[in-house]
């Protein structure tokens, strides 16, 4: 008898889990009858890139509570499963296998960065099931003939500043800048744009005057200042991180060299950290490309920017949005397919064009988008969205741009 | 002119880098501890003098009157609380322990001041003098005018106080100075407490000079620790040739090679001189075997 002394707490521990098995079931879903829909995902909410994925996080589940509070996708709840893959590589693998396989999740949405997302796109692919991720700009990503991934930012990193070299190779002849320089930080996420920009002007026929990589660890930027003073550029165009794009404006102004037109990759996207850093006075007329500005005009950026504020406090980040973006191009898709039919899904995104809050997303036949970033600008101590001109948050565009100091 | 520009902020940024080897020389020399903390106490001292600057408008090179007492606390603190204890065990439990100091500092700092960049910019953080087509960086320049004046007192006080002498003599030969009456212990705290005191005048001018967080401390440990193996280990003299080859030798590269390959041209330099004179450039070869 003694034996089964544990056997009532076992009975009724049995019994509570079957209940909660069973109110788990018909709870969430408004009619009782349909199940609620589930959306698996595995972001890395620990390790490295704990911050922004928990970012990502915050953006899908402000996504869930949108759609549920509206009646839900193809009239059932929906009902995110998210996972921690520790920012590890083999984890977000036997992740994404777990949740298709096992947990039988209805859709997918991808994980951060591209060095998770690789990997883990590959497991979706091979379950034939569709897999847009709001981080994933790598080349790598899309060398591979995968049909069922999408980047859901408007660019890959060669892209993000197109706007930028457009509007430089499209000003008058007269105005337009002869020469130009590249300084650029060794970095996966700098480089492709600069190189990016560097082609187009090229090809706009203005003269690359200077261009140098330096490594992540530079932290005395006088003498590439001294330097690229010395070669006189009229443009400016640098891929910086953080530290090095203040760094190398401090020692623009100390060596007393202030390019017609500049451009930073992120740095200037780092609200007051760069101002105070640079010194609000200079950082007027520095453009910067993101994927999402809080005060661009596209649908749903507002009530997605109040709903942040309700749930989490604060200015989301741009990771967030991201996730938000990535979620609705998913609901868009099923939304028109009217089914869970992933191949359909797939192909409907692969022919159109999905309104996003990062503004219309289309993808090429790999996965690619195929727009290109925001171009903003600070213009009086604020950061301003120049181009695209319909939802500019600034008329005016500043060029050329004032010595430093804004005089 | 390109050249003199370039050797010029050279010598300035390496000035810099003198005081902040500085203080990681005179500890290694006296007590064998290879203080990883270093780079970390430097942040911390950085981030002090931003916090002094923020509430009160105090200029940053001003604050070191506020921040050198504080670091030198902090310093003496540290070594009774914790460096003591390993005093008698080998030189590698000594990294250990200040590795986890260093990560200690960092996740302190990271809570209280968060995982932001702090600039400090008085008025004059992005001017300059111009000098006949040269520029003077004006945060550089009195940042080396400020290394200079701390380390010429760092260096008067070691050679001509009393308690200099006994720091000395306590580096040199540790069991003769015991010999002498020197009391080696409170010698050790007290040049502990120099050593962590250094960097808050370098975390002070380094605020001028860039923007820093919490994890901006790795980049310094490794150059800090580069500059006093190539100048020879425990060496003050040493710490400042070698801090001024390094701003030079950075500066160079990066104007006529590029800017990849200067980091990378420090540490050649640096093997090759430890081919050649393997105690460093100004470090004397020590009878370790007889000494232990």
């Amino acid at each position: 008898m003694r034996k089964f002394r544990h056997l009532p707490a076992a009975l009724v521990a049995l019994a509570l889990l079957v209940a909660a098995g069973c109110s788990s079931n018909s709870g969430g879903g408004g009619g009782g009858t349909s199940k609620p829909l589930v959306v698996g995902a595995s972001l890395p909410l620990s390790g490295d890139f704990s911050q922004p994925g928990e970012a990502s996080r915050r953006g899908y589940a402000i996504w869930q509570d949108m759609v549920n509070k509206n009646g839900g996708l193809l009239k059932r709840q929906v009902q995110l499963k998210i996972v921690d893959d520790a920012s590890d590589q083999n984890t977000v693998v036997s992740d994404y296998n777990r949740l298709i396989s096992q947990d039988k999740v209805d859709l997918l949405l991808g994980s951060f960065s591209s060095l998770l997302n690789i990997p883990a796109s590959a497991v979706a692919e091979k379950a034939g099931m569709t897999y847009v991720c709001p981080s994933c700009g790598s080349p790598d990503m899309f060398n591979r003939k995968f049909k069922h991934i999408f980047f859901a930012q408007p660019a890959t990193a060669v892209h993000q500043a197109d706007l930028f070299a457009q509007y430089v190779a499209g000003l008058p002849t007269e105005e337009r800048p002869k020469t130009a320089a590249y300084p650029t930080q060794d970095d996966p996420f700098t480089k492709p744009v600069v190189e990016g920009v560097k082609s187009k002007l090229e090809a706009a026929g203005i003269k690359t005057v200077y261009s140098k990589v330096y490594p992540a660890d530079t932290s005395n930027f006088d003498t590439i200042a001294s330097d690229i003073k010395a070669a006189k550029p009229d443009v400016l165009v640098q891929g910086a991180v953080f530290e090095d794009g203040v760094g190398l404006v401090r020692s623009l102004v100390k060596a007393g060299f202030s390019p017609k037109a500049m451009f930073q990759t992120s740095a200037p996207s780092n609200g007051d950290q760069y101002s105070k850093g640079v010194g609000v006075a200079n950082t007027e007329g520095v453009f910067y490309a993101v994927s999402w500005s809080p005060a661009a005009k596209y649908p749903l950026n507002q009530e997605f920017l109040q709903a942040y504020q309700a749930k989490f406090k604060g200015v989301p980040e741009e990771d967030a949005a991201d996730g938000f973006a990535a979620a609705q191009v998913l609901q868009a898709a099923v939304q028109a397919v009217g089914s869970l039919d992933q191949d359909k899904i797939s192909d409907w995104l692969h022919n159109n064009k999905v309104q996003t809050i990062l503004g219309p997303l289309s993808w090429d036949e790999r996965g690619a988008p195929q727009q290109a970033f925001i171009l903003a600008q600070w213009q009086s101590g604020a950061a301003q969205v120049v181009l695209p001109q319909d939802v500019a948050t600034s008329q005016k565009i500043v060029f050329p741009k004032p010595n430093w100091g804004g005089q | 002119m390109k050249l003199a520009q370039t050797v010029l902020l050279g010598l300035l940024t390496g000035g810099v880098y003198a005081l902040l080897a500085s203080g990681l020389t005179l500890v290694f020399g006296v007590m064998r501890i290879i203080n990883v903390a270093q780079g970390a106490l430097l942040i911390l001292a950085a981030l002090f003098t931003f916090e002094i600057w923020r509430r009160t408008g105090l200029d940053p090179l001003l604050a070191i009157v506020v921040t050198t007492p504080l670091m030198f606390g902090i310093g003496w603190l540290l070594y009774r609380g914790l460096l003591a204890r390993v005093r008698a065990a080998p030189e590698a439990m000594t990294v250990l322990l200040t590795f986890a100091l260093a990560i200690a500092i960092e996740g302190i700092m990271g809570l209280v001041w968060r995982n932001v960049f702090r600039s400090v910019t008085p008025s004059y953080f992005a001017s300059s003098f111009h000098v006949g087509g040269l520029f003077l960086p004006k945060g550089l320049a009195a940042g080396c005018l400020t290394a200079a004046v701390v380390l010429g007192l760092l260096y008067l006080a070691l050679t001509r106080t009393w308690t200099g002498r006994a720091i000395r003599a306590s580096a040199e030969n540790m069991q003769g100075a015991q010999l002498v009456g020197v009391r080696v212990v409170d010698v050790a705290a007290l040049t502990f407490a120099i050593g962590i005191a250094t960097t808050g005048a370098g975390g002070s001018i380094l605020s001028i000079l860039q923007p820093f967080f919490p994890a901006s401390h790795y980049v310094w440990i490794s150059k800090l620790l580069g500059i006093i193996v190539l100048g020879g280990m425990g060496s003050l003299p040493g710490a400042v040739i070698g801090a001024l080859l390094l701003g030079v030798a950075e500066n160079v590269t990066s104007a006529y090679v590029s800017p990849r390959w200067s980091l990378v041209v420090f540490y050649v330099v640096i093997m090759v001189v430890l081919l050649v004179r393997p105690q460093g450039i100004a470090g004397s070869r020590l009878r370790e075997d007889v000494v232990a």
